[in-house]
């Protein structure tokens, strides 16, 4: 092991870990999410759980502090609760895309509003998108773990009935499955994701590894598991690309992650319709 | 758990020792979180140092983005030397947790903090984050005053004696020849000021206040309601009324504020907007603290001349 390689290893190893153990679970999410076509009801879960560490920030909290945390999850909550609510069985002349849009836009904005008080706001703005991860300590990896690991289990255990749900929500109705509670829970559950992931890693980055494994699984696989396997590798090969590059070349270490993931998007998009043509 | 932490500072260190090769250690590494603080040490360390600034000339110094180069710089460092008064709260314990760099924990000799010493402007009385206020230690923003550079320039000499005793006496040495050259400069500012004294001024952010102390400026307002809040239309109306009010015809502004904003203000108000870099750098040929101060003096006294 070179010495170069040493303090390489020494400053990107918390990254590292945090970029390989949290992302799989990310990545079941946006299958469920790109098969309920609401891709972007992710961007403005993040989008709402900042809005509540914004309200947290005003309230005179720090951005760590653990009531900051709880403050943002309740907000959180509401916009799940809100998700669910709009998502009806039968489907209405607006489609619940445009709701999460304007819940998207509408948030960011409340944002922009309630950070032009906060000392620092526009800087804080930033770093809310743009995340620390580089920073991550082995305490915060491994709070959020066990949060991820019960949040895994409860998935897991309820896998096939959230399967039916997300892509068949009329016949899960039909056979009598209560798809609002559920739909509920599985928001509740991926807002709790989403808020511990997002204040680690900012919006950007949760979006792409949510959305970007998942859909390179979805274009090159047919079954879950077979794109769940895709999607972890996608997202690892990401994070490694996008550290290395963030190291080698000195960027910011979230953005270096998702332009990787983007980067690995177009060469998958490009190999899967060779290979359908 | 603490041994395993010192055990990777230890690895790290002789992975550091032996990366950069056995020349530099002649050299003492010295990191400083900007570029002020780095060309005051380069002053004082002279050929015994080599110093880094974290933070770009153009960056704010209050908000730096991290990234991995600053945690191996921050590793190697044999000393670090911070504004202080919680200048850099935002950005440094983080990168310094992650760098495990003992020689440079608080209290250490590579420890050195600027503002010790220094008699803090505008320590608050009561401390409300929520009211927008961001520094519970005072204004952190002393560096462009001369006088109070010169307990800066004593506070770097008296660490790295600490730190590399044999070359004790070269910095205390390096230490005089600053501070005389200092003075020097100082009575030549001060004559390029002294027709301006009393003059009023508007700056974005609070960090004019120890210069215009110094030089007997009066700062009518600044751009932002509280430091670090950003301006809000009635806000700006109010400067503004102030600034016709008391005749204020100059806008200081920094490479990272929003310029337009002053703009629109000197546009309402027959004002100028003076671009006063505080960091070395920033402007072009400026590249040590003698430069930045130079230009920031002449720009000002140029501004206020044109108004007259």
């Amino acid at each position: 092991m070179s010495a170069d390689f040493q303090i390489a290893w020494e400053v990107m190893k918390w990254p590292f870990v945090a970029c390989l153990l949290f992302p799989p679970l990310l990545v079941y999410l946006g299958l469920h999410v790109v098969k309920r076509e609401v891709i972007f009801v992710d961007l403005a879960l993040a989008q709402v759980a900042t809005l509540g560490t914004c309200i947290a920030l005003l309230m005179g909290y720090h951005f760590d502090d653990r009531t900051t945390f709880w403050i943002s999850l309740a907000v959180t909550f509401v916009g799940a609760a809100f998700f669910s609510w709009t998502r009806s069985t039968q489907k209405g002349p607006v489609p619940q895309e445009a709701i999460i849009g304007i819940t998207f836009v509408v948030a960011a904005a409340g944002v922009i509003l309630l950070l032009s008080r906060v000392a620092g706001g526009k800087e804080e703005l930033e770093h809310l998108l743009t995340g620390d991860i580089l920073n991550v300590t082995k305490g915060e990896i491994g709070q959020r773990l066990i949060v991820f690991a019960a949040l895994g289990g409860f998935y897991a255990a309820f896998h096939k009935r959230f399967v039916l749900i997300s892509s068949d929500p009329e016949k899960a109705f039909a056979d009598g499955v209560r798809v609002r509670l559920w739909d509920f829970l599985f928001y509740a559950a991926f807002a709790l994701v989403v808020v511990s992931f997002v204040r680690l890693a900012g919006v950007l980055l949760t979006f792409a590894y949510l959305i970007v494994p998942a859909v390179c699984g979805t274009m090159l696989a047919q079954e879950w598991m077979k794109r769940l396997a895709i999607g972890w590798g996608i997202a690892a090969a990401a994070s490694l690309i996008g550290l290395w590059a963030s190291y080698k070349m000195d960027l910011p270490t979230g953005a270096a992650i998702v332009v990787a993931s983007g980067l690995l998007l177009a060469i998958v998009g490009i190999f899967s319709s060779a290979r359908r043509a | 758990m603490k041994s395993r932490n010192l055990h990777r500072a230890a690895t790290l260190a002789l992975v550091a020792i032996a990366a950069t090769g056995s020349s530099a250690a002649a050299q003492i590494r010295v990191v400083a979180t900007t570029p002020d603080l780095a060309s005051v040490a380069r002053e004082i360390g002279g050929d015994k140092v080599s110093v880094v600034a974290l933070a770009k000339p153009t960056e704010d110094p209050h908000y730096v983005d991290a990234k991995p180069s600053h945690i191996v710089t921050l590793n190697r460092a044999d000393a670090l030397i911070e504004g202080g008064a919680e200048l850099e709260l935002g950005w440094l314990p983080p990168l310094l947790e992650n760098s495990r760099n003992s020689k440079i924990s608080a209290g250490a000799p590579g420890r050195i903090v600027a503002s010790d010493g220094v008699k803090m402007l505008e320590v608050p009385t009561s401390f409300d984050r929520s009211k927008g206020d961001v520094h519970s230690l005072g204004n952190p923003h002393f560096m462009i005053d001369p006088v109070t550079v010169k307990i800066v320039a004593r506070n770097i000499a008296n660490h790295l004696a600490q730190v590399d005793p044999k070359n004790a006496a070269t910095y205390n040495g390096n230490l005089s020849r600053f501070n005389a050259k200092l003075d020097a400069k100082y009575a030549d500012w001060q004559k390029q000021l002294a027709p301006y004294r009393g003059a009023k001024i508007v700056t974005y952010h609070k960090d004019f206040v120890y210069f215009a102390e110094r030089f007997g400026l009066n700062i009518v307002d600044e751009l932002e309601p509280k430091p670090g809040i950003a301006p809000s239309p009635a806000h700006l109306a109010q400067v503004i009324g102030k600034m016709k009010a008391g005749n204020a015809k100059v806008i200081l502004v920094q490479p990272f504020q929003n310029r337009k904003t002053a703009e629109t203000v000197a546009r309402q108000t027959g004002a100028t907007v003076l671009d006063t870099p505080e960091q070395p750098g920033a402007a072009s040929n400026t590249n040590t603290y003698f430069d930045m101060m130079d230009n920031l003096v002449h720009t000002l006294a140029g501004g206020l001349g044109a108004q007259k």
